[in-house]
């Protein structure tokens, strides 16, 4: 993820003093990526803005106390995944019966495979076909929906998404293994219908 | 082509860490050799790149950060003073 570390050190000082200039701009420098992080959590744009809006009003009511001791994107990410995850849990869940596998390398490495069929990257413009991707990735557990989430999507390190989620470096990888592995064997169907058309 | 215990174990590794990172090399050099593995890593990268350009796709519509600035009484930097 790219953020200029040293300007943005002085843009949390001066925010941390109350500057009311600096926290404008920090919620402008971060709300597409919060807004784009609430949007693949919740799978909806209003929840999506409304996990946005909490996160700011975190960020306003406790960036006295951000210590600095990790950069400040990993704790707005940390502030707005838990406000995320505390909105998500308070929802009936839909998919609670999917469980997740990890790859069966045994056959990965004995079955004969096909490669997909070449995929048209323009399908992903049309709307239908990305609800189709909402759809299979609502259906994996927030647990490795947000490694995939931060690790995939918004390019952040293991390191950052192990600190973010507080869980251990080599459970992140585990997670993201098994999220991606998830939703390859799902999306070959969907690959191999758009082909056909 | 068979893999062994060791490889497995590697590739598990590999499609949990970042695509290109170095320890990745050994097993690229497998792969190479074993088509198996080769249309596995391509799937998921292709998975990957699916996901980030359909992400792309979802714009934030352009009130939101007016809004959320308002709802903070926060000053809009973009926002040009009233006459």
């Amino acid at each position: 993820m790219e953020t200029n570390l040293p300007e943005e050190e002085l843009l949390v000082a001066r925010a941390k003093q109350g500057d009311r200039a600096a926290l404008s701009q920090l919620v402008v420098n971060y709300s597409s990526r919060i807004y784009h992080l609430g949007l693949r959590l919740s799978g909806n744009s209003q929840d999506a803005e409304d996990i946005l809006q909490e996160t700011f009003l975190i960020m306003l009511k406790k960036i006295g106390q951000f210590q600095g001791k990790s950069s400040f994107y990993t704790w707005i990410y940390r502030v707005a995944v838990n406000v995320g995850l505390r909105k998500l849990k308070s929802k009936p869940h839909k998919y609670d019966h999917i469980s997740i596998d990890d790859p069966d390398f045994e056959r990965v490495s004995t079955d004969a495979v096909r490669e997909w069929p070449k995929f048209d990257f323009d399908v992903i413009n049309d709307r239908r076909f990305r609800q189709k991707l909402d759809h299979l990735i609502e259906q994996l557990p927030e647990i490795y929906r947000t490694v995939f989430i931060l690790r995939d999507l918004h390019e952040l390190s293991t390191e950052d998404t192990s600190r973010i989620l507080q869980i251990t470096p080599s459970n992140a990888k585990i997670r993201l293994m098994r999220a991606r592995n998830f939703l390859k064997e799902r999306l070959e169907s969907t690959v191999k219908a758009e082909a056909m058309l | 082509m068979k893999l062994n215990e060791e490889l497995l174990r590697e590739i598990c590794e590999y499609m949990g860490s970042d695509l290109n990172s170095p320890p990745c090399k050994i097993i690229r050099d497998h792969m190479d050799a074993c088509h198996n593995c080769e249309v596995y890593v391509d799937k998921i990268k292709q998975t990957i790149e699916i996901y980030r350009v359909a992400d792309q796709c979802e714009e934030m519509p352009d009130n939101v950060t007016h809004n959320l600035l308002a709802c903070l009484k926060l000053n809009d930097p973009f926002k040009t003073c009233d006459k």
